[in-house]
């Protein structure tokens, strides 16, 4: 599925500084974004925030997150408050469970209970958006591949070769924040 | 060709930044395509994807027959190199081959001995996805091949060396635009078609420069406030996500220089989303040659809320009553009715008659004048308001081609029964570039009768009675093959999951050959000759939808999951 106008949006343009709405919530004062700088991957002390719903464009708590699924969609926000959203490669799916149910490799990874994934399915790089109430379980928008979100994103049904590459998370006050770059490659192998 | 060779003649030539042309060899006394060859297509050739403009998927060619089928061995195959859904027909100019592949690829080969020629890679956009990987075949004209990018861009190659001659951004691939389909040359003018109806876009057919890629003009299939259909979107703003897309090829008729081309599903799914009839969708629209203005339409089912896109063209077929002939147009609709509508002199459509042929439960009559369907109320879905409908999603066909054969004087339909769909559905917030259907894809609820003696199948009508004359069932497939037509009396398709080309006897549907190849088979077959010789060529290569689905049947009746995928040409010949 081709496709991230958003990446257009004029409040998400690239080297934007995000304003009022973010400026207490950035720990740096704000300044100019390097060049790409947007279009880097997640980087550890990035946070995130909603690409929809009634809180799109904010920051992304614990707590904003349903316990058990599903998931939301979200780019990373740079600590000076680049959005990272110059690369549809960036784009994450995050969920909140109950750490119990994790796997140790994910709850690891995991900050009480929440776990980030590349949204970029490894099949042919559509976002994986939607959610299987039946299997519960992250499915992919084009050809249904299923992920496990609490086991590493592993494939457990559809054509993706590979799990979607996890982010290492940690809270602070409340807020996701990036602890660790991704576990592996973002997207597609081939082609 | 040996490696001495190859290193002598090969040249890998960059031609832009984003792909690359690998040359083998040089075309020599390449046969340049005019207007006046694609309206008389010479037999030995296969110009454009139906093989001419009336869309009827048959060739002339009679030197393999019912007689002699049963001997037909490979006479050469050449792997692609790529998955996913393999869905273009051999196109052949004089001797050299032409094939696109999924990711838009076009690879140049020879026609008589498989020896590659060229190959167009292009790399897509970082980040690129698409629902549909797909590509339905070049165009050829003047020296130059037209590819219609996954990406949005058009290109035009030059025909002996596969160097881009220039490229056109079509729409923009990040805004939900695709390009699937085989560009249609009417005129000495290039049309394409956009896909994107699962994303909100709004359908159009634009036409572009042969020389330049230049465009000459753009007809929306969805009208603007004040144009002509605009009532049919009584809700503000709805008609500029409403879908619409183009994504199959056209028709056309030289005689009244019009273009039949074909509209796919309203977006989203489902119409209580946007009152009114929501013209021209799931429609035929009639458009001028030379400028694009539309001249008529019909809608086959209005306030469309089944996905049953009608991209198909319909095929240009003279129907015969009482001794009378009417121009009409011929179309196994996706909504499970095969329609005979009459082509007006002025490029208008006119509705004749419909006849299902599957079982359908959503349609209660059509109205004898008008073509307009009464719809049972309760097999539509709208939001928060399920309702199972049948045939499914997929239609009674979906896109694969159906077939007329002048000299039997039928129409043949691959198509499927048996299954329905259940949908459910909700607002949703558009990100664009992102499905928006209205329906999540595990909240799809595909479901097949469970007990039914078959799925996929094989029918032949009669044009001019409407009276089916044979049929062909496969109880443990669906059908996704498109159909080739020939002199020889002869059905050339594959479409089932078991990896079979086969050959039927066009006037009694008997089975008189099967080759199994390395994959499924949804790619249509078209035919030619070089030196004196017929050959008939497909491509092997499973996937999209057909794949999809029969995930889904594995899950509900316990078929083979797996289709094997990757992609062959394959080319046939009477052994001597």
């Amino acid at each position: 599925m081709p496709g991230d106008d958003w990446l257009h949006c004029h409040c998400y343009r690239r080297r934007t500084i995000l304003g009022l709405a973010l400026a207490p919530l950035l720990a740096l004062p704000a300044r100019a974004a390097e060049e790409g700088e947007a279009a880097k991957p997640p980087a550890p002390d990035d946070r995130f925030v909603f690409l929809t719903g009634p809180k799109k464009e904010q920051v992304v708590r614990a707590e904003d997150l349903a316990l058990g699924g599903p998931q939301v969609q979200a780019y990373p926000i740079a600590p000076d408050g680049t959005v990272r959203n110059d690369n549809r490669l960036n784009l994450v799916i995050l969920a909140r469970f109950d750490p119990t149910a994790l796997t140790d490799e994910t709850r690891a990874r995991a900050a009480d209970g929440v776990v980030a994934y590349s949204a970029v399915c490894t099949h042919q790089g559509c976002p994986v958006n939607m959610w299987s109430k039946e299997r519960n379980a992250f499915v992919c928008s084009c050809h249904a591949s299923v992920f496990d979100p609490r086991n590493a994103a592993e494939v457990i049904d559809g054509p993706a070769p590979r799990p979607l590459a996890a982010l290492g998370l940690k809270l602070k006050d409340g807020v996701v924040t990036v602890a660790s770059t991704f576990s592996g490659r973002v997207g597609v192998t081939q082609n | 060709m040996t490696r001495k060779q190859w290193l002598l003649s090969s040249v890998v030539a960059f031609t832009t930044l984003v792909s690359t042309a690998v040359v083998a060899g040089p075309i020599e006394n390449y046969s340049p395509v005019t207007s006046a060859r694609l309206e008389n297509p010479e037999p030995g050739n296969w110009l454009m994807t139906r093989g001419n403009y009336k869309g009827w998927s048959y060739s002339s060619l009679d030197q393999i027959n019912t007689s002699n089928v049963k001997s037909l061995v490979p006479v050469w195959s050449f792997s692609t190199g790529v998955d996913s859904g393999h869905e273009a027909p051999p196109i052949v100019n004089n001797g050299v081959m032409y094939i696109s592949t999924p990711y838009s690829q076009v690879i140049a080969l020879d026609a008589a001995t498989g020896d590659l020629l060229w190959r167009y890679k292009p790399k897509l956009p970082e980040g690129f996805s698409a629902l549909h990987n797909t590509n339905r075949g070049v165009a050829l004209y003047g020296d130059k091949v037209y590819m219609a990018g996954l990406d949005g861009v058009l290109v035009g190659l030059d025909a002996k060396t596969g160097k881009v001659v220039w490229s056109a951004k079509v729409e923009d691939w990040k805004t939900g635009y695709y390009m699937t389909g085989a560009p249609l040359v009417v005129k000495g003018k290039i049309l394409v078609g956009v896909a994107g109806g699962e994303f909100g876009v709004r359908g159009f057919v634009q036409a572009f420069d042969p020389d330049s890629g230049k465009s000459a003009w753009k007809t929306y299939t969805v009208p603007a406030p004040g144009e002509p259909g605009s009532d049919t979107w009584q809700k503000p703003d709805t008609w500029k996500t409403g879908g619409a897309s183009t994504w199959m090829n056209g028709n056309y008729d030289a005689e009244s220089n019009t273009v039949y081309w074909g509209t796919g599903n309203a977006s989203p799914w489902f119409g209580d989303q946007r009152p009114g009839d929501n013209l021209y969708t799931a429609s035929t629209v009639a458009l001028d040659g030379d400028t694009g203005k539309m001249k008529g339409y019909f809608q086959y089912h209005q306030n469309e809320s089944w996905d049953w896109d009608e991209m198909n063209a319909p095929m240009l077929v003279d129907f015969h009553k009482d001794g009378a002939t009417t121009k009409g147009l011929l179309k196994p609709a996706r909504n499970g009715y095969l329609y005979w509508l009459k082509r007006n002199p002025d490029g208008g459509i006119s509705y004749i008659n419909a006849q299902a042929y599957v079982p359908q439960n959503v349609f209660k009559s059509i109205d004898p004048k008008t073509g307009r369907p009464e719809i049972d109320m309760a097999h539509k879905p709208a939001t928060g308001k399920a309702a199972q409908f049948c045939p499914g999603l997929w239609g009674g066909k979906d896109w694969p081609y159906e077939a007329y054969n002048p000299k039997t004087a039928m129409v043949y339909i691959p198509s499927n029964e048996n299954h329905c769909n259940n949908l459910e559905g909700k607002v949703e917030e558009r990100v664009p570039g992102q499905w928006w259907t209205g329906v999540a894809i595990p909240d799809l609820h595909f479901s097949v009768d469970t007990k039914a003696s078959f799925y996929g199948e094989l029918q032949a009508y009669d044009v001019d009675s409407g009276k089916r004359v044979w049929r062909n069932l496969y109880p443990g497939s669906m059908m996704w093959g498109s159909l080739l037509t020939t002199g020889g009396g002869l059905l050339f398709t594959g479409g089932t999951n078991d990896r079979e080309f086969r050959a039927y006897d066009a006037k009694t549907g008997e089975q008189l050959w099967h080759f199994k190849t390395n994959s499924g088979i949804i790619a249509p077959p078209s035919t030619y000759e070089v030196n004196g010789v017929q050959y008939v060529a497909v491509q092997s290569g499973y996937g999209v939808d057909a794949a999809f689905q029969q995930g889904l049947m594995s899950e509900l009746v316990g078929w083979q999951k797996d289709v094997p995928q990757g992609g062959v040409v394959w080319v046939f010949a009477v052994s001597k």
